[in-house]
């Protein structure tokens, strides 16, 4: 089951790069990770970049959350140059424009799932009364409601990662970024966590790129972008 | 981030990481509530130490006397009321007592027996802090009213009457009878266990010739006034009535002996306590370095959810604090019982003045080490990249 394909004329690109590059050095050597990488996704669009370890996948992916910065290139988010942000501002325009999914199902430990879900919404400014609805509506939409109050360390792995999905979700943002979101998971909630993705996207204003080496995952997203050696091909 | 958020979310993670902080928050607890006791109940346990004079050997007492052994051509002296009241008055001095001694002749069942007498004021018992072996010693009133009655020695009183259940019998002291109160026991008794004991007023009118009280008995309130005391013992006394032949005598190895005791004392105990609190502080500052390691991860996807430095230093500072404060009140608490314990075991109550003070200063301190311990790991954790804080492992 593949995604819609979105109708993307006229519109603006949520994610516009281009030219990304970066490198990472020491020592006076230079280890080229991305060469010139461009990359437009869409609003209602969800993307699979894929390719093999090592490859760049996931250090595009951290570019495009502002959680690392490229040796040169241009990136616009939502038509807004957020390269050119101080740290306070990245932070801002991640708290409100971006939610991002990891493969190891990153949830703190000792806290339960509404403590979990209620941390972006803090960091938003969110006021504790309307924190409730949101976190309450984000849970019934990864069909977890009932687990709210669970400690997230008695949860499955598939619970986890939905939670993490729920988590991503819960400040509403543009583009939701996912790093190998199934890397973990069995082929059933594999699959259900697309399934989440392809609803989310379904609403035609939110964006999201998966980064995955699984061909089967891949599949699920409407448009694949292979990458290799730092290059993206099928933009 | 609301204040409001961040103490809950602070107090959370101190609350459910408790076992990993029980250590320091211990140290700190006990380290807090030591300085307030030994602050707050100190001076007293010290001043109730200076009560206790057969537990310090005596070393508070001064004694004061005409020597006129010195020149056998001089007329005896004596002290004047006046130079007494002075003497009273002299800041560290708690009590001074006028005394006495005269050779005195008794009779019981026709046998003569001759011993000193130690003619005493109304203040020799507490002074000396002696107390009655059996039956009472005789009152102030006694004193005042120059009652016809006396103590004994306990060997004196063994000697005439054969034991020392004495109080109530009567003995006649130079063609008087007196009613014996009691045997005399406490400190140095041994001493004086030979001797009896009458007023001083009583001597004066009763026994036949002079009843010089040549000597006084000075009682400081700590050991730590005794050398002053004794400095100006000569000068008061010269100021009343001439000091030709006065001796003062304090003993001074003894004194010297108990002070070094006491300062070694107090020393290992504030060391105690600063080596407490210090251990408390490094303890925050190992804790919070360890929190930071193992929470890598954590602080990596916060600052991926948006949460900005400051907002990752003010939350790791604020657990800090919430450590350190919390392990402070704990020890306040802590302190309060062990101030309220030694106040109710001395029998004194403390200035409730110096224990707020004590609280305050446990708190400044908390607030201190909560900051300063905690500030660099906090700033550690604020600066972390997020790309390796997420990949930690």
């Amino acid at each position: 089951m593949n995604s819609p394909t979105p109708k993307v004329s006229g519109r603006i690109p949520l994610i516009e790069a281009v030219g990304l590059t970066k490198h990472f050095g020491a020592d006076g050597s230079v280890i080229p990770v991305l060469r010139d990488v461009s990359l437009k996704v869409y609003p209602g669009e969800m993307v699979a970049v894929t390719g093999p370890s090592g490859s760049g996948k996931s250090t595009l992916l951290y570019i495009l959350g502002l959680l690392l910065k490229p040796t040169s290139g241009i990136y616009r988010l939502g038509g807004d140059d957020v390269l050119g942000l101080d740290r306070t501002g990245q932070a801002d325009c991640r708290r409100r424009r971006l939610g991002f999914v990891f493969q190891s199902c990153d949830l703190m430990e000792n806290s339960n799932v509404f403590e979990n879900l209620e941390f972006p919404l803090i960091y938003a400014g969110v006021s504790r009364a309307e924190r409730q609805p949101r976190v309450v509506a984000a849970m019934e939409r990864v069909n977890l409601g009932h687990r709210l109050y669970h400690q997230a360390n008695l949860l499955s792995g598939g619970e986890r990662q939905r939670v993490a999905v729920a988590r991503a979700l819960v400040n509403r943002p543009q583009v939701i970024l996912a790093d190998e979101p199934t890397g973990q998971l069995d082929r059933q909630n594999s699959h259900m966590i697309m399934d989440h993705f392809e609803e989310i996207v379904g609403n035609g204003d939110t964006a999201v790129v998966v980064v995955t080496h699984d061909p089967d995952i891949a599949r699920r997203c409407g448009r694949i972008c292979p990458m290799e050696d730092g290059v993206l091909h099928g933009v | 981030m609301r204040l409001n958020d961040l103490l809950r979310i602070s107090v959370r993670q101190v609350f459910r990481h408790r076992r990993r902080y029980w250590g320091v928050v211990l140290a700190i607890a006990l380290g807090v509530a030591g300085f307030i006791t030994v602050v707050t109940m100190g001076s007293d346990v010290k001043k109730n130490f200076n009560q206790k004079l057969d537990l310090i050997g005596g070393v508070t007492i001064i004694r004061a006397y005409f020597d006129s052994e010195q020149d056998r051509t001089a007329r005896r002296l004596w002290f004047q009321p006046r130079t007494v009241a002075a003497l009273q008055n002299l800041p560290g001095v708690q009590e001074a007592s006028l005394v006495g001694f005269r050779p005195v002749g008794a009779v019981r069942h026709k046998q003569q027996h001759h011993f000193m007498a130690v003619a005493v004021d109304e203040n020799f018992w507490s002074v000396r802090s002696f107390w009655a072996r059996h039956g009472a010693l005789f009152s102030r009133e006694a004193v005042l009213h120059r009652e016809r009655v006396c103590a004994l020695g306990s060997s004196l009183a063994r000697k005439i009457y054969g034991h020392d259940q004495v109080a109530g019998l009567s003995l006649e002291i130079e063609h008087d009878n007196y009613l014996v109160t009691g045997v005399v026991g406490g400190l140095a008794d041994s001493g004086l266990a030979d001797f009896a004991f009458v007023p001083l007023t009583t001597a004066q009118d009763r026994f036949t010739g002079q009843t010089l009280a040549d000597r006084v008995y000075v009682r400081c309130r700590t050991w730590d006034d005794v050398a002053a005391v004794a400095e100006a013992i000569p000068k008061t006394v010269q100021a009343h009535q001439g000091a030709d032949h006065l001796m003062v005598h304090v003993s001074w190895d003894a004194l010297r002996h108990v002070q070094k005791v006491a300062f070694w004392l107090e020393f290992l105990v504030y060391l105690g306590v600063f080596a407490t609190l210090t251990l408390g502080g490094v303890g925050i500052w190992v804790v919070m370095m360890a929190a930071v390691r193992s929470r890598t991860r954590e602080i990596g996807l916060k600052k991926a959810m948006g949460a900005e430095d400051r907002d990752i230093l003010a939350q790791f500072l604020t657990e800090s604090l919430c450590l350190s404060l919390g392990s402070a009140l704990l020890g306040i608490g802590l302190g309060r019982l062990l101030v309220e314990g030694t106040s109710g075991w001395i029998g004194i109550r403390p200035s409730e003045e110096l224990f707020l003070t004590c609280l305050g200063l446990g708190l400044l301190f908390a607030l201190a080490a909560g900051v300063g311990a905690g500030l660099y790991p906090s700033v550690q954790a604020s600066r972390m990249e997020v790309v390796a804080a997420t990949r930690y492992e």
